[in-house]
């Protein structure tokens, strides 16, 4: 299937998107200075070690991309690194406590443990980037993705650890990783895959029940069956926000390959229904939506996070507190409970205000924008749905946690893309990155070899 | 050094961070405003067509490899040196098959060539709608449909 190879060597450097991660440089070491100038009240920047690790792993993955001849997308992976650059501010202002990775006996901390997991992310995202000459692995073994995917759940909800009432991690010995991320990627692709194929089948209904046209039914139930059946386990294992995550990715696919709005509809529907049925059996999605509705019911009890939540977006204001001048201790402990991980914007918006964690969602926004284009502009279907669905898992994951902080939408445990302290997610971002990179290049090199001119 | 002086100078860097952020977004923003725009005028320049096929594999070299045909709404293939779309292959009928547009979709309909015509691996026997990505196999020529 390498019916166009993708050269790597032979083309000449390109450099924009260096010039894009110089601002780096500057943001992260200035974040870590005001850190520890404001917790030691002296006027020292303070250990920069992790900062500028951080910055030349950056540098180092843009020179790879720009050496290699990469051609494909330049925004991308910068704006990327920005938000992950956010983050690495935000956990290294937070207290070292849960330490996270031991390494050659040296114990590592929080900050530190999530930049030994960006540069694994990012050697994945690279190797994904630079040398997926084709994606016929993905395209034609869709079947065999989903099965891995739904095989992956199967086993974590058998034999995972429970962590919080849900049961999402999954232990190799002494490494867990959240299985949830990796069924989030292989559930897309067979998506991508199953959309590409019968798009116009789909797109055209051939079946009448009363005013619904329904598509012809046979075509759909591979798509609903395997879908229904991630939904059942997921929901069981009691992971909300990762079904939520799902539900948004499966019916926006949906729709851009469609373009027919009774989808959504009856999708959304459907969701109704299943949330009021879920409201009725399960306890812990009442005790959610109850929180949501009115947190201050149990302020000390189940309404605590959500309430400590709302409390420091107040604190933050409009400029925010300043880093390491918010976020008071309650008895030793941070303000809310899950603060790296669940509510790392709720952190942010205090330390750094509403201007900004508006900064932080429009460059998730950039990203977004950027996804999408790579869609736009790939050649065949497959890579434009592929696009389409890491995009949104990434954009939608942000729109779900982000709104969850805020008390819009009930609270869902999942991650902040880029930002949360946790190695499954970063590896899986990164590994989304990779691939839109891959396809953003496979696009370019095909409107270079025809001579058209670049973009 | 006293604790207001100390506070202010908090403040002032807490500010540079926000302004340095936003510096970057902006950066980002101006980036992506100009690449919208430029896409927009290759779309008006270049993309006035509704299809392309791109030459996968082709043993005798005609069409060649690598190259892509720019496509109208009728296309007859085969090694008719009429044909549009002209394969040299020892595999091709004369008049192998018809790619035309129609409504908003490809279709390609074998002409009763010899050695039939396959969509993605499967050969056809009546018109079939394609999507982009699909791959064509005329005799040994594969081509594949693109936007």
């Amino acid at each position: 299937m390498t019916a166009r190879r993708v050269p790597l060597t032979g083309l000449p450097p390109r450099l924009p998107g260096l010039r894009l991660v110089l601002p780096l440089a500057l943001i992260v070491p200035l974040g870590f200075a005001i850190t520890n100038i404001a917790r030691t009240g002296q006027l020292d920047p303070g250990p920069m070690d992790l900062a500028v690790a951080f910055v030349a792993l950056v540098a180092v993955a843009s020179a790879a991309l720009a050496v290699s001849g990469y051609r494909g997308d330049p925004l991308i992976f910068p704006v990327a690194a920005t938000i992950g650059g956010l983050g690495l501010v935000m956990l290294n202002r937070l207290p070292q406590q849960p330490l996270g990775l031991n390494l050659f006996g040296v114990e590592l901390g929080m900050a530190a443990t999530q930049l030994v997991w960006f540069c694994l992310g990012v050697t994945v995202m690279l190797v994904i980037a630079l040398r997926l000459r084709d994606d016929g692995f993905l395209r034609h073994f869709k079947y065999t993705w989903a099965l891995a995917g739904a095989l992956l759940l199967v086993i974590t909800f058998l034999f995972g650890r429970e962590v919080n009432g849900a049961r999402l991690w999954l232990y190799l010995g002494p490494f867990g990783f959240q299985s949830g991320e990796a069924i989030k990627v292989s559930l897309v692709v067979f998506i991508a895959g199953y959309l590409a194929e019968n798009r116009r089948v789909l797109a055209g209904a051939s079946l009448r029940l009363g005013r619904l046209r329904l598509p012809p039914v046979p075509y759909l139930v591979p798509l609903v069956a395997v879908f229904v059946a991630v939904m059942l386990v997921v929901v069981i294992s009691r992971d909300l926000g990762t079904a939520l995550l799902f539900l948004g990715i499966f019916l926006t696919m949906l729709f851009v390959a469609t373009g027919r709005r009774s989808y959504v509809l009856m999708g959304l529907l459907l969701f109704v229904a299943g949330s009021l049925v879920a409201y009725q059996l399960f306890g812990h999605v009442r005790v959610r939506v109850d929180n949501w509705i009115d947190p201050f019911v149990d302020p000390t009890g189940a309404g605590y996070q959500t309430v400590q939540a709302l409390y420091a977006f107040g604190r933050g204001g409009l400029f925010g507190s300043g880093l390491g001048q918010g976020l008071p201790m309650v008895g030793g402990h941070l303000p809310i409970p899950a603060l790296p991980t669940d509510f790392i914007f709720a952190g942010i918006a205090e330390e750094l205000g509403l201007i900004g964690a508006a900064g932080l969602l429009g460059l998730m926004l950039v990203l977004v924008v950027r996804g999408l284009r790579v869609a736009m502009l790939a050649r065949d279907d497959f890579s434009a749905m592929l696009a389409v669905g890491l995009t949104l898992s990434l954009g939608l994951q942000t729109l779900i946690i982000a709104a969850g902080n805020l008390k819009l939408i009930p609270l869902t445990g999942i991650t902040f893309p880029f930002v949360s302290y946790g190695g499954s997610s970063l590896l899986a971002s990164f590994a989304v990155v990779g691939l839109l990179l891959s396809i953003s290049h496979r696009t370019a090199l095909a409107v270079a070899a025809e001579g058209a001119p670049d973009q | 050094m006293s604790a207001e002086i100390l506070r202010i100078l908090l403040l002032v860097l807490q500010l540079g961070f926000l302004a340095l952020l936003y510096l970057v977004l902006w950066s980002f923003a101006r980036a992506l405003l100009r690449d919208l725009r430029s896409a927009e005028q290759a779309q008006l320049d270049s993309r006035t067509g509704i299809g392309r096929l791109a030459v996968l594999e082709s043993p005798d070299d005609e069409p060649p490899v690598g190259h892509t045909v720019f496509l109208g709404p009728i296309n007859s293939i085969g090694r008719d040196v009429n044909s549009t779309i002209y394969v040299e292959d020892d595999f091709a009928s004369a008049t192998h098959a018809m790619l035309t547009f129609r409504g908003r979709a490809w279709y390609i309909e074998d002409q009763g060539s010899t050695n039939g015509t396959y969509v993605n691996g499967h050969r056809i026997d009546r018109p079939v709608a394609l999507a982009y990505g699909d791959e064509l196999t005329i005799g040994r020529v594969r081509l594949r449909l693109e936007r």
